[in-house]
């Protein structure tokens, strides 16, 4: 069994790295200071799906039939440091040990400034990587979700491939500070490094997981299609993609958000050396949060947009859509069962002429039991049907049922945990 | 919260029962009455020293009354640091980044509401009321509050954080008169805006 071994392998190296840190925190004099935390996430998978898309292939769930029993879920260390009174840094590193090129990679890293509020106004700036205004499900800690193991397919796909790195600055009405009901927000960003986002919807789909890329780090790996460990957070053309986007708020009740995403890549600029092309990419995504009495949460969300490369004498469009329905009941502070059901399509239209299509749809199904702050256990079940152009191209079939099952535990300790 | 002051020598105390209800007739808890004699010379409560926590990323109380002029502390009991603002016209200030216990009580000296965040979590919020009225509670989970005062004329004002209402309109005068004891029913005409959440983890954002 040299899976299962190399399995246990790295989950030494996971529990190794998380006793190190954790000795660190101890000894160190700065923790004192800063809020952190440090968890560990171990799993026990069942799955048939083909193999995931770290490992180069084209199976839509983080896990393949040969990823079977004990993995690691993720090993995480973040920490906050506030800078004087109105500056703060973030950090969120973590380990994945999926055949990523370093064992440890960053997935936030920003410098965030927060004034107070002045007579109901309140601008927030932040700088550096971190994700975009988009996500209502990963609210919990590492932008992960409280309600299910794996995101959807829309917050798996920004996980692999959409990160700011740049800045972003929100203008916030506090309504609710000033007697009303409603708290208002609008944002914009402004970011370079993103000429590869939309590689990934192109050539493998949407997938729905709980992997985050690290910052400037690898999907899939080298050599092997569809992929070949393309590298979202490139520079290419040097010009600078925006977004905007409107969040507002009802009391703690409902959160509404919209956000229009454009990379402003130049689709016909290839690299001389790496041979890396520009993905123009751009989206528009609107959700919806509702949360009410007795612990009850539904959430909705829309994603629609399209990626394009334009090789000389070529042009090519990938249009893609998502959208998800989540419901979750919350059993007092301890128990939650949530259920979500997933569609997602990518189209290929011009030269790509049907090559990178897929379309499918996913239902999930948690139940999530955290006994105190320290731990959590979770089970999962995943199940997939999708269909897709580039499985069938390499010899697989076109349409396919992919189940997967998780046991998750979690350990936490930390600020949030004491 | 009942503050009440001894009747002025001679005086009969009686007792004021104030009941507060939805437009379905369902008890409103938690809402603030005052009481202001309309006619002798003004009276106010005396001045306190209160407490207003933060425990688990919430205000605790998330609302207190206060008279006029007293000092609220604000320990900081979680172990993740919190900031306080208020831009409320009746006292605009900010305890900067703490935890712990470092800063000294924070006085009130103008009457009004006085809404308080967190800047770090926007999901805190509570609410200071600062009244120059000689007495003042809250309503009970029945939806009733009482107290002892002296025979004379009234007026009682109700005030809630959730209130659609507006408070005047919500205004009564009233005379506490011969007998032992004067009630007052006050019907809301709009229902309240919905309750903070309860029972969510408050490590998710907001």
């Amino acid at each position: 069994m040299p899976c299962r071994n190399l399995a246990m392998l790295r989950g030494a190296r996971a529990v190794r790295w998380f006793a190190r840190c954790a000795a660190l925190l101890a000894c160190s004099g700065a923790s004192a200071a800063a809020d952190w935390d440090l968890s560990l996430d171990a799993r026990l998978v069942s799955s048939n799906a083909q193999a995931p898309f770290m490992e180069g292939g084209l199976g839509t769930l983080r896990y393949g039939s040969d990823d079977q029993g004990l993995q690691l879920g993720r090993a995480r260390f973040a920490v906050t440091q506030s800078l004087g009174e109105l500056w703060s840094v973030h950090l969120d590193a973590s380990m994945y040990d999926d055949k990523d090129r370093s064992p440890v990679g960053v997935t936030e890293a920003y410098l965030l400034f927060r004034p107070y509020p002045r007579a109901g106004w309140r601008l927030r700036m932040r700088a550096g990587g971190f994700y975009p205004p988009v996500s209502l499900e990963n609210r919990a800690a590492g932008w992960d979700s409280p309600y299910t193991l794996s995101y959807s397919a829309i917050d798996s796909w920004l996980a692999v491939e959409v990160r700011t790195l740049g800045v972003e600055g929100t203008l916030d009405w506090l309504g609710t500070r000033a007697g009303g009901a409603f708290d208002l927000g609008v944002t914009a960003g402004a970011f370079g490094w993103n000429e590869g986002v939309g590689a990934v919807l192109a050539g493998g789909g949407f997938s729905l997981t709980d992997r985050q890329t690290p910052l400037f780090g690898r999907v899939g790996q080298p050599g092997v299609a569809p992929l070949y460990g393309t590298e979202p957070f490139l520079e290419l053309d040097h010009h600078v993609g925006v977004y905007a986007g409107l969040e507002a708020r009802y009391y703690d009740r409902v959160v509404l958000r919209v956000l229009r995403y454009d990379n402003r890549a130049d689709p016909t600029r290839i690299d001389a050396v790496s041979a890396a092309i520009a993905w123009d990419t751009r989206f528009t995504s609107a959700g919806l949060r509702l949360e009410a009495d007795h612990g009850w949460t539904a959430i909705v969300q829309w994603m629609s947009g399209e990626t394009t490369i334009e090789p000389p004498g070529m042009q090519m469009n990938w249009p893609f859509r998502a959208d998800y329905a989540l419901i979750s009941k919350r059993f007092g502070l301890r128990h939650s069962l949530s259920v979500r059901y997933d569609r997602f399509e990518v189209q290929a239209t011009g030269d790509a002429d049907g090559d990178g299509s897929q379309d499918g749809h996913a239902w999930t199904a948690a139940y999530i039991f955290e006994p105190d702050t320290h731990w959590r256990l979770a089970l999962e079940w995943l199940r997939v049907v999708s269909s897709s152009y580039n499985r069938a191209d390499l010899g697989g079939p076109p349409l396919l049922t992919e189940t997967q099952l998780q046991l998750a535990v979690r350990y936490a300790i930390g600020s949030a945990s004491r | 919260m009942i503050a009440s002051l001894p009747a002025p020598g001679g005086a009969v105390a009686a007792a004021l029962l104030i009941n507060v209800q939805m437009p379905d007739g369902h008890p409103v808890a938690g809402a603030v009455v005052t009481v202001r004699p309309l006619d002798g010379a003004p009276r106010h409560a005396t001045p306190v020293h209160a407490v207003m926590d933060q425990v688990n990323r919430a205000f605790e109380p998330d609302l207190l009354v206060i008279p006029v002029g007293s000092t609220v502390e604000f320990p900081n009991s979680d172990s993740v640091s919190h900031q306080i603002y208020s831009f409320s016209p009746p006292k605009r200030f900010q305890l900067p980044l703490y935890r712990g216990k470092p800063y000294p009580p924070v006085h009130f000296e103008q009457t009004g509401v006085v809404t308080l965040g967190c800047n770090i979590h926007d999901e805190m919020l509570a609410y200071l009321l600062v009244t120059d009225a000689p007495w003042f509670g809250r309503t009970d989970a029945a939806g009733a509050w009482s107290a002892e005062l002296p025979r004379g004329r009234y007026r009682v004002a109700l005030w809630h954080p959730r209130l659609r209402d507006s408070e005047s309109d919500l205004e009564r005068e009233l005379t506490v008169g011969d007998g032992d004891r004067a009630e007052l029913t006050v019907h809301l005409s709009k229902p309240l805006q919905p309750a903070p959440l309860a029972d969510r983890p408050h490590s998710w954002d907001y």
